[in-house]
């Protein structure tokens, strides 16, 4: 009889051909959370830990709303129990030697490879996403990563000598996102040292599994620890006692709240915000191909947001028409049917998109959504927009999944303009068998990943990032490695924070300074005014700060700068940019030492006016010779940027490039007048930045002095000098949104100040939390420290084969 | 394949301007093996239709009118009856699409399918297959002679010298290759020549259609075939006059499965008819 119903619906299929289900057993992912008896708790120090009166939420199947087991929500103490597991396990493990780490890893590989079926399946069961891509590229990446940092920490002490772990890790989870997030993290993390506590999502069983397997390998129980819990626990997390790093993945909006919330708090914040992708197809591009990368990047169940994509006018209409005729076979269903391309992602997400796409149509967007989606609620049609207005507010806005937003651009000029004039930096692919014409725009896009002619490729070896609001932090590759490092010595990382500091008054005013009796400085005195495009000039303000020497005389003045001189400061060091970024490291290297040549020439003068302000003239002469050898030595490290990586399965090469971060504002410290402001000066132009620095309040005149010479080497712009108030100065830099990156030395509260201001445009900042650096010291003045600082990686991968 | 396609002036702009990036066709092609798995009934059916599509081929050099009427035989029944009749699909007329020979054996063909009373038609190689380095005269004697045989399909190859200088000529089918070369039917050039007769489609309106042959030997490749057909060119394509798997050995793996698929065990050797 059984035959018969089957032979029935065989004659059936063999006239139609259509694809029928191809359900995974998820027997054995129930099986695990009855185990639990349904009941998840936390996964703490090697054991489950589930305490009393605790609410709890269930964990539901996004697509049958079936509850699946119920997750207890972690409250301030279960944190700390986390954070204090950590902290116990934390001496053990970051003293260990990097070999004994590297076997625990590869024995957690080993694990994870033994329980592969019931990652798989529990990951798709609770997050909806096609079970393929989990099963073939998620659960395979996650032992390579294990496997990749195994190796690296197997080298730690060779190859990363000059550092240490920085200790406790936080890591903060968003409520969508795939294990492997947590994998790109917790594995340099766990290799270096380090040992973390991951706050994830209420209802997320699968980063819980992984705590169990890493827990029952027995040795070193409280080193991955995972508690479930609303997202306010991120910030108790991390103000807990000992807690160094915060790396935070999720929207941009969080990030930047949590951002504002850990100015002048212990941690250190590492950001990655954001899931939209870009695609950019010329008119030289394989187009069927080029359609496959737009399927890969938004309706595979890979990437976690939606695609921005450029298409070259003259081949709209041809790839439009094979864009929608692609569509047309796309299949969404339950993520654990073998044979869909799309799952599942929840309500919150599917109305995400839709409010997009009703958004998008009330401004007279075009819509088209095809493909087959079973007509249940939680699942959303591929879709694609084009027609959107340019001032539409959609236009800026972050493309959710499962949308792609397609846009004409007509030259690759003008494709940059528009892939670069949204805030977002994370990842793109540029699409076109010219090679120059593909090199041109990957290397002009300014994005943290760059594939030509593929999209979504992802390596252990290749590091992921992003600049802009995608947020400054790394992972994967040796970027992911000293994410969670510190140079050697560097003591721990403290709150710092100043209760009354009141950001909206901080700086705001310049006090006003009157004629302080006559001046007792040197003639010839150094130009008067600021150094702004290559020229000295007089402030906005047209007022002037007294500069006391060492003795309480009164040497001179400098000017006073405000707002305006900032603004015009940071557009003139934009206009050098292209002009610098274009010359190649062996110009950039002889400037600097044409530079350095013209301080040696100027050596008595210098060291004349660093004695004026009580330095002994044989500390002062060193200080000169010191800040000379700083310019050579990073003209000379200009030499080596830049590497080439080789990644598995790949016949092609990866290029790590080190790009310049832009416009870079440095706050130089009081102290070391003249060593600080070129220690701080040198690298930022050796990686191609321009920049525009304040200098030692108390002592400006050396670095102006300076100025006279870099007035007649380096390109106008390149480097602008504003002396003034410094908090008022330091006010304007953070707050700006056109700075790309600040570096703080000075007061405590200035440096809360900046962590807090650098929100507005999510700007990598370094500050000093007024702590003194050893300027003179070649660890703390000269180390790898600053190089890594100043420049920006990206990841360009170039597929080959013809 | 009555219908002939009227064929289009050459216009060799068209081809010039076809990018192809070899790792993206690449990747494309393992995607499309992964994502598309056909199981239980659906896999039944697909496999039945598979059959459907065989150009059952003996290509020997020792071929003798006993084996290729043998083939016939099995062209004509290509599963055991009582297995059809399981799925209900007997007497459905299921049937190789054709057989295909060399020319010297065509006659063999026809007079054997004739015998067996069906229609299936008779293809065959010809124009100095494999290699085609035949005088022009000679190939084209020997299609008519072929044709007057009884082929109602040839399978031309065609002048792989005037390919590579940049000469090209027309067809209603294309095939991936002859089957007799170091490297025969591959996805990533299956992928490349279905998106060129799609491309020939969209700008003429004239359906081309398709032919892979060459190491095409589990039943589970010819379900991978059968969904890269869909997923590329779309359900109108998958039927007999525009899709066709050359091979010889295909078949009987596909009896297998569907012996399985039936009953439940694997099959024995000696439980399904050789070809």
């Amino acid at each position: 009889m059984a035959e018969t119903c089957t032979g029935s619906r065989a004659s059936e299929i063999f006239t139609t051909l259509e694809y029928g289900p191809v359900p995974e057993s998820h027997a054995c992912a129930l099986a695990w959370l009855d185990t639990q008896d349904r009941l998840l708790g936390h996964y703490v120090n090697g054991k489950w830990l589930k305490p009393e009166h605790r609410s709890s939420v269930p964990c539901q199947d996004p697509v049958t709303g079936e509850e699946l087991a119920s997750c207890l929500q972690a409250q301030s103490e279960d944190v700390a129990a986390a954070v204090e597991a950590a902290r116990a396990s934390l001496e053990n493990w970051s003293t260990l030697p990097g070999a004994f780490r590297a076997q625990h890893l590869t024995r957690l590989a080993k694990m994870i490879q033994k329980h592969q079926r019931l990652l798989w399946t529990l990951e798709s069961l609770v997050t909806g996403r096609a079970i393929r891509e989990i099963r073939d590229r998620d659960v395979p990446l996650a032992q390579q990563l294990l496997q990749y940092h195994a190796i690296q920490a197997h080298a730690q002490e060779e190859a990363l000598a000059g550092w240490e772990p920085m200790g406790v890790i936080g890591l903060v989870l968003p409520p969508t996102f795939s294990f492997l997030e947590m994998m790109w993290r917790i594995c340099p993390a766990l290799a270096v040292g380090c040992t973390v506590v991951v706050l994830v999502p209420p209802a997320s069983p699968t980063p819980l599994l992984l705590a169990q397997l890493a827990g029952e390998l027995g040795q070193f129980p409280g080193i991955l620890n995972v508690i479930s819990g609303p997202a306010f626990l991120g910030f108790v997390l991390s103000s807990q006692p000992g807690v160094q790093k915060v790396a935070f993945c999720g929207a941009v909006e969080e990030g930047r709240a949590l951002r504002r919330l850990l100015a002048g708090q212990g941690p250190e914040l590492g950001l990655a915000l954001g899931a939209e992708s870009l695609l950019l197809l010329t008119e030289a591009a394989d187009f069927d191909s080029a359609v496959e990368g737009v399927v890969d990047a938004a309706w595979s169940d890979r990437g976690g947001g939606g695609l921005r994509l450029l298409i070259q006018e003259s081949v709209w209409d041809e790839t439009m028409r094979r864009l929608q005729a692609r569509m047309g076979r796309l299949r969404g269903g339950r993520g654990l049917d073998g044979a869909v391309d799309m799952g599942a992602r929840g309500t919150a997400a599917r109305d995400r998109a839709q409010h997009y796409v009703s958004e998008a149509q009330s401004q007279g967007a075009q819509v088209f959504q095809a493909g087959t989606v079973p007509s249940e609620s939680p699942f959303f049609l591929p879709t694609l927009i084009s027609d959107l207005p340019p001032a539409c507010p959609c236009t800026q806005a972050e493309v959710p999944w499962p949308l792609v937003v397609a846009s004409p651009f007509r030259t690759a000029r003008e494709a940059l303009a528009l892939a670069n004039g949204t805030p977002r930096g994370g990842s793109a692919s540029v699409w076109s068998e010219r090679l120059g014409q593909a090199l041109e725009l990957a290397y002009g896009l300014r994005m943290g990943t760059v594939w030509i002619n593929a999209h979504g490729l992802r390596d252990p070896a290749v590091p992921t990032g992003g600049c802009k609001e995608s947020g400054s932090s790394w992972h994967g590759g040796m970027d992911g490695l000293y994410e969670y490092l510190r140079p050697s010595g560097t003591p721990a990382r403290l709150p710092y924070l100043s209760e009354n500091l009141n950001y909206d008054t901080f700086g705001l005013a310049v006090p006003s300074t009157l004629p302080a009796g006559p001046e007792t400085g040197p003639s010839p005195a150094p130009p008067y005014g600021l150094f702004v495009g290559g020229r000295f000039q007089a402030p906005g303000a047209r007022s002037s700060r007294p500069i006391w020497d060492s003795h309480g005389k009164l040497h001179g003045y400098v000017a006073e700068g405000g707002a305006k001189d900032i603004r015009g400061a940071v557009e003139a060091a934009h206009q050098a940019a292209p002009g610098w970024v274009g010359q190649s490291p062996g110009a950039r290297a002889a400037l600097l030492w044409a530079l350095a040549a013209a301080l040696q020439r100027r050596e008595s003068t210098l060291a004349s006016r660093l004695e004026r302000h009580g330095v002994e003239l044989k500390v002062a002469k060193a200080e000169v010779e010191l800040s000379v050898r700083r310019l050579r030595a990073w003209g000379a490290r200009v030499q080596a940027q830049g590497c080439t990586l080789q990644v598995a399965e790949l016949r092609g090469p990866v290029l790590r490039l080190r790009e310049p971060l832009g416009v870079l504002a440095v706050v130089c410290p009081d102290e070391w007048p003249l060593l600080a402001f070129v220690s701080l000066l040198a690298p930022a132009l050796a990686h191609g930045n321009t920049v525009v620095l304040v200098p030692s309040g108390a002592c400006p005149i050396p670095a102006l002095e300076v100025c006279q010479d870099v007035a007649s080497l380096l390109p106008a712009g390149l480097v602008n000098v504003v002396t003034g108030d410094r908090d008022h100065l330091t006010r304007c830099l953070a707050l700006h949104q056109d700075v790309q990156a600040l570096w703080y030395f000075g007061s405590a509260q200035g440096s809360q100040f900046v962590e807090w201001a650098s929100a507005g445009n999510l700007k990598p900042v370094w500050v000093n939390r007024g702590c003194p650096r050893a300027w003179d010291q070649e660890a703390e003045g000269a180390g790898p420290e600053l190089g890594l600082r100043a420049a920006r990686t990206k990841a360009l991968w170039l597929p080959m084969g013809d | 394949m009555s219908a002939h396609q009227r064929g289009t002036e050459l216009d060799l702009s068209w081809i010039s301007k076809v990018q192809v990036n070899q790792p993206a066709v690449l990747r494309r092609a393992e995607q499309i093996q992964a994502r598309r798995p056909v199981k239980k009934e659906w896999q039944a059916a697909w496999l039945l239709k598979a059959v459907t599509f065989i150009d059952l081929t003996t290509l020997s050099g020792d071929d003798t009118s006993s084996n290729v009427q043998r083939l016939c035989y099995k062209a004509k029944y290509p599963i055991r009856e009582d297995l059809l009749k399981a799925l209900n699909m007997h007497g459905k007329g299921i049937t190789t699409a054709a057989v295909c020979v060399y020319p010297a054996r065509v006659c063999d063909a026809v007079r054997a399918l004739k015998a067996a009373g069906c229609d299936i038609p008779v293809a065959s190689v010809a124009t100095g297959f494999p290699a085609g380095q035949t005088h022009l005269k000679t190939r084209l004697e020997e299609i008519r002679l072929a044709v007057e045989a009884g082929a109602t399909e040839i399978d031309v190859v065609i002048n792989r010298t005037l390919v590579l200088t940049g000469q090209w000529e027309g067809s209603d089918f294309i095939k991936t290759s002859t089957g007799k070369e170091t490297v025969n039917a591959t996805f990533p050039v299956a992928i490349v020549m279905l998106r060129a007769i799609r491309d020939f489609f969209w700008k003429t309106g004239n359906k081309i259609g398709f032919k892979p042959a060459g190491g095409i030997r589990s039943a589970k490749d010819s379900l991978a075939w059968l969904s890269l057909i869909k997923e590329e060119l779309g359900d109108e394509w998958l039927k007999p006059e525009l899709f066709r798997i050359g091979a010889s050995t295909l078949l009987a793996d596909i009896e297998r499965q569907i012996y399985h698929h039936v009953t439940g065990r694997y099959a024995a050797y000696h439980d399904l008819s050789m070809s």
